[in-house]
C-alpha cells in the first residue's frame, strides 16, 4: 500500500475524530446532548453518520476511483 | 481573467448579467418591509427556518474569489481542491453542542460581546478592533474585485464599478438589513449552485460521459488528497492545518456574518439542522460547483479543445461550453458571489459598530429606534470605508493587497484559540485572553517579516520549506497562541465560576433556563394547527422581551407543552421559511382550534387575523 496516500486520510480523519469526540463529550457532559431522548440519539447518529460518509467518500476517491478507468474507457 | 473577458461574451450576456443585478437589488428592497427593530435588522427577527438559512449561507461562503480561485486550484491539482470543504464536518459537534447553545441562549449579539461577558472590557475592545479591521478590509477587497469584473466586461473604471456595486448592495442592506441579505442570498445561492454544477455536467456531456471525462484527467488529479507533505505549496498537511483547523474554526466560531446567520434561526434545533444540511450537502456541492470549471478545463486542454492557463480556467471553460445568453448567467453567478458576500459583511460591520461601540460607549441608554437609525447609517459608513480601501487598492495594489493578506491571515489563529480556551477552560483568565489576542496577533504579524519567517515558521513546516509557510503559519499560530493563553492563565486570576454561567461549556442547561425564564421542557411533541385570533386585551401582557399567546389544551397536549413554554407561531405555507412568524410564551389554556395573540405580536408576525397557523413548541 502506498503510505503517501494513507497518511493524509489518517491525519484528516484522526484529527477529525478528536474534534468530534471533544464536541460530543462536552455536549453529553453538559446535558445538552441528552441520549435518553430520540432527538439526542438522532443528533449523535447524524454526527457519526456524517463523519463516516466523509470517510467513505475520501476512501473511494483515494483507493478505488483513481484506478478504475485505467484501460476501461481509453 | 481580466485581459480575456472583454473578448468573451455578447451584448445579450451583458444584458442578462445586468438584468440579474437589478433583479437582486429589487428583490432585496422588497423585504425592507419586514424590518422594524434592531433584532430584525441584525438577526432577521430570529424567525427563519433552517433550509432558508442553509442556502443563503452557501452564497455567503462562496465569495469573491471562489470560482476563479478554486477552478485555478482544481485545474492545477485536481480533486484535492475539495479538501478544504471535507474538513468542515469535524467542527460540527463543537458548533452544534457547545458554541451555538452558548451564543444563542446567552443572547450574545456579536463576537466582541462574548469577549466582554466572558473576560471583560479590555478583551472586547481588542476583539472589536481586530474584527472590524478584518471585516472592513474584506468589504474593500470584495468591492475592488467586482470593480475589476465590471472594468473588464463593460470598460468601466474599477472605482466606478465598485461604487455602483456598493450603492446597489447598500441600498437593500439599509432597507431590509439581515432579512434582505438572507432573501437575496437565498436566490444567489441557488444560481451559484445551478451555474457551477450545470457547467460541470455540460462538460461531462461534452466528453460523452463521466468515464470519458475521468479517463482524460491525469492520475494525480483523481485523488481527494495531495501527498502528506508534497507539493509544499499544496500539501495535505498544510491544507489540513490552514483550512481544517484554523480557517474552518474561524468560520464556525468567530465569523460575525455567520454567527448572525445562526442567530437568525428560529431555534437552536433549526441551527443544528441548518449546519448539518450546509456542511454535509450544500458545502460539498459548492466545492464541486466552484472547482468543477478547473477539472473540466484541464480535461479540455488535454483533449486539445481549449488553450487556457489555470487562472483563466473558469471563465474560458464557461465560455467554451455556454451558448450566448447562457454565458450571461455565468457572469451573473460571478456577480452573485461577490454581492452576496459584500452584503453580509456590511451588515456584520454595522452590527459590530452598533453593538460593540455605539451601545456600550456612546449612548448606553439609546432606544431601539435610535439604534436602528444608527445601524442604517453605519451600513452606509461601512460601505464607504470599504470604498476607501478600494481607492487604496487601485493606487497601490500589490503592496496593499499583500498587507491585507497579512492582516487577514494574522487574525483567525489568536481569535480561534481565545474562543476555544474561553468556552472549554474555566481557568482561562481575562488577562490571558487579552495577551492571547494582542500578543498572538503580533506574533502572527512578525511571521510575515522575511527575516523572521524561517526562524518562526520553519520549525513547524515539517521540512517542507518556505513554499509551505503560507499554510504552516496556521500551526505556528495555534501553538504560539495556545502557549501564551495557557502560561499566562497559570499566573493570573480567573473569574469566579458564578460569573461564567452560560458562557462556558457545562452551563448550557442553566443558560437555557435563563433564556426561557423557567424550567426547560424538552419532551418530544408534534406541531399543531389553529386559527389565529387577535385580542387587544392581550397587549397588557406583552413587553419588548416576551409576548404571550392563549393556546387550547388539546394543542398544548399535542405539542407536549405547558403554559409558560416557548412557542413559535408561523404561516402554514412552508416556503415562507418563517418570514411570517413570531415567538410567544404559552399562557393559560383557551378555546379549542384557536390561538389568541396581541395586535403587537400580530404586527411582528406579519400574519393575518383569522388565518390558519402552525404552532410549534421550542422549549
Amino acid at each position: 500500500m502506498n503510505m503517501a496516500r494513507v497518511w493524509p486520510v489518517v491525519l484528516q480523519y484522526g484529527g477529525g475524530a478528536f474534534l468530534c469526540a471533544v464536541g460530543v463529550w462536552f455536549g453529553i457532559r453538559s446535558g445538552f446532548l441528552d441520549l435518553k431522548t430520540s432527538d439526542g440519539k438522532r443528533l449523535l447518529a447524524l454526527i457519526v453518520g456524517g463523519y463516516l460518509a466523509m470517510l467513505i467518500f475520501s476512501c473511494i476517491f483515494t483507493f478505488w476511483l483513481p484506478f478504475v478507468p485505467r484501460g476501461a474507457t481509453q | 481573467m481580466n485581459e480575456i473577458t472583454q473578448q468573451l461574451g455578447t451584448n445579450l450576456d451583458y444584458v442578462v448579467m445586468l438584468g440579474y443585478f437589478g433583479a437582486v437589488v429589487a428583490f432585496g428592497l422588497y423585504f425592507g418591509r419586514y424590518t422594524h427593530s434592531t433584532k430584525d435588522f441584525f438577526f432577521g427577527g430570529q424567525r427563519f427556518a433552517w433550509w432558508l438559512i442553509a442556502f443563503s449561507g452557501i452564497a455567503t461562503t462562496v465569495g469573491s474569489y471562489s470560482f476563479v480561485k478554486y477552478s485555478d486550484v482544481g485545474f492545477k491539482y485536481g480533486l484535492s481542491s475539495t479538501q478544504s470543504y471535507l474538513n468542515d464536518w469535524f467542527w460540527m459537534p463543537i458548533l452544534m453542542l457547545v458554541w451555538l447553545p452558548i451564543i444563542y441562549y446567552a443572547r450574545v449579539t456579536s463576537v466582541p460581546e462574548y469577549f466582554e461577558r466572558r473576560f471583560g472590557r479590555g478583551s472586547r475592545v481588542a476583539a472589536t478592533l481586530i474584527v472590524l479591521t478584518y471585516l472592513m478590509a474584506y468589504i474593500g477587497v470584495n468591492l475592488f474585485t467586482l470593480g475589476q469584473v465590471f472594468e473588464t466586461l463593460l470598460g468601466w473604471p474599477v472605482m466606478v464599478g465598485a461604487l455602483v456595486t456598493a450603492i446597489a448592495v447598500t441600498v437593500y442592506v439599509v432597507a431590509g438589513g439581515q432579512t434582505s441579505v438572507i432573501m437575496t442570498d437565498l436566490a444567489q445561492g441557488i444560481i451559484l449552485l445551478v451555474v457551477g454544477l450545470g457547467l460541470l455536467f455540460a462538460g461531462i456531456y461534452h466528453f460523452g460521459g463521466f468515464g470519458d471525462f475521468w479517463a482524460l484527467l491525469p492520475q494525480t488529479h483523481k485523488y481527494v488528497f495531495s501527498d502528506l507533505t508534497e507539493p509544499p505549496k499544496f500539501s495535505a498537511l498544510g491544507i489540513y492545518m490552514q483550512d481544517g483547523v484554523i480557517n474552518t474554526g474561524a468560520f464556525v466560531l468567530i465569523n460575525q456574518g455567520m454567527i448572525m446567520r445562526f442567530l437568525s434561526l428560529k431555534s437552536v434545533k433549526d441551527a443544528q439542522k441548518m449546519a448539518a444540511c450546509w456542511i454535509l450537502v450544500l458545502a460539498p456541492l459548492a466545492a464541486i460547483a466552484t472547482a468543477g470549471g478547473g477539472w473540466i478545463g484541464k480535461a479540455l486542454v488535454i483533449e486539445g479543445s481549449l488553450d487556457t492557463s489555470s487562472k483563466q480556467a473558469f471563465i474560458r471553460t464557461a465560455h467554451f461550453l455556454c451558448a450566448p445568453g447562457i454565458f450571461g448567467f455565468v457572469l451573473a453567478a460571478l456577480t452573485a458571489a461577490l454581492m452576496s458576500t459584500a452584503d453580509t459583511l456590511i451588515n456584520a460591520v454595522s452590527a459590530i459598530i452598533v453593538n460593540d461601540i455605539w451601545k456600550p460607549f456612546v449612548q448606553p441608554k439609546a432606544t431601539d429606534k435610535h439604534l436602528l437609525g444608527v445601524a442604517r447609517i453605519t451600513s452606509v459608513v461601512a460601505a464607504g470605508i470599504g470604498l476607501a480601501f478600494v481607492v487604496v487598492y487601485v493606487k497601490a495594489y500589490d503592496s496593499i493587497y499583500q498587507a491585507h493578506a497579512m492582516v487577514t491571515a494574522s487574525i483567525p489563529a489568536p481569535m480561534v484559540v481565545a474562543v476555544l480556551l474561553g468556552i472549554f477552560w474555566k481557568r482561562f483568565t481575562p488577562v490571558a485572553c487579552f495577551v492571547t489576542l494582542v500578543g498572538g496577533s503580533i506574533a502572527m504579524g512578525l511571521s510575515f517579516v522575511p527575516a523572521f519567517a524561517d526562524t518562526l515558521i520553519g520549525p513547524f513546516s515539517f521540512g517542507m520549506g518556505p513554499d509551505s509557510y503560507k499554510f504552516m503559519r496556521a500551526l505556528y499560530g495555534l501553538v504560539v497562541c495556545g502557549v501564551l493563553g495557557i502560561v499566562v492563565s497559570l499566573f493570573t486570576k480567573p473569574k469566579q465560576t458564578a460569573e461564567l454561567v452560560g458562557l462556558v461549556t457545562g452551563t448550557e442547561m442553566e443558560a437555557m433556563r435563563r433564556y426561557k425564564g423557567g424550567d426547560v421542557n424538552r419532551r418530544a411533541g408534534k406541531k399543531a394547527r389553529a386559527t389565529l385570533v387577535v385580542d387587544a386585551a392581550m397587549s397588557a401582557r406583552d413587553n419588548d422581551i416576551e409576548r404571550f399567546a392563549i393556546v387550547s389544551r388539546p394543542a398544548l397536549d399535542a405539542m407536549a407543552a405547558e403554559p409558560g413554554d416557548l412557542l413559535y407561531i408561523c404561516d402554514t405555507r412552508w416556503w415562507f421559511g418563517g418570514l411570517r412568524s413570531v415567538h410567544v410564551k404559552a399562557a393559560e389554556c383557551g378555546e379549542e382550534g384557536r390561538v389568541v395573540i396581541s395586535p403587537g405580536a400580530l404586527e411582528v408576525a406579519h400574519l393575518k387575523d383569522g388565518q390558519e397557523v402552525m404552532i410549534e413548541k421550542i422549549m
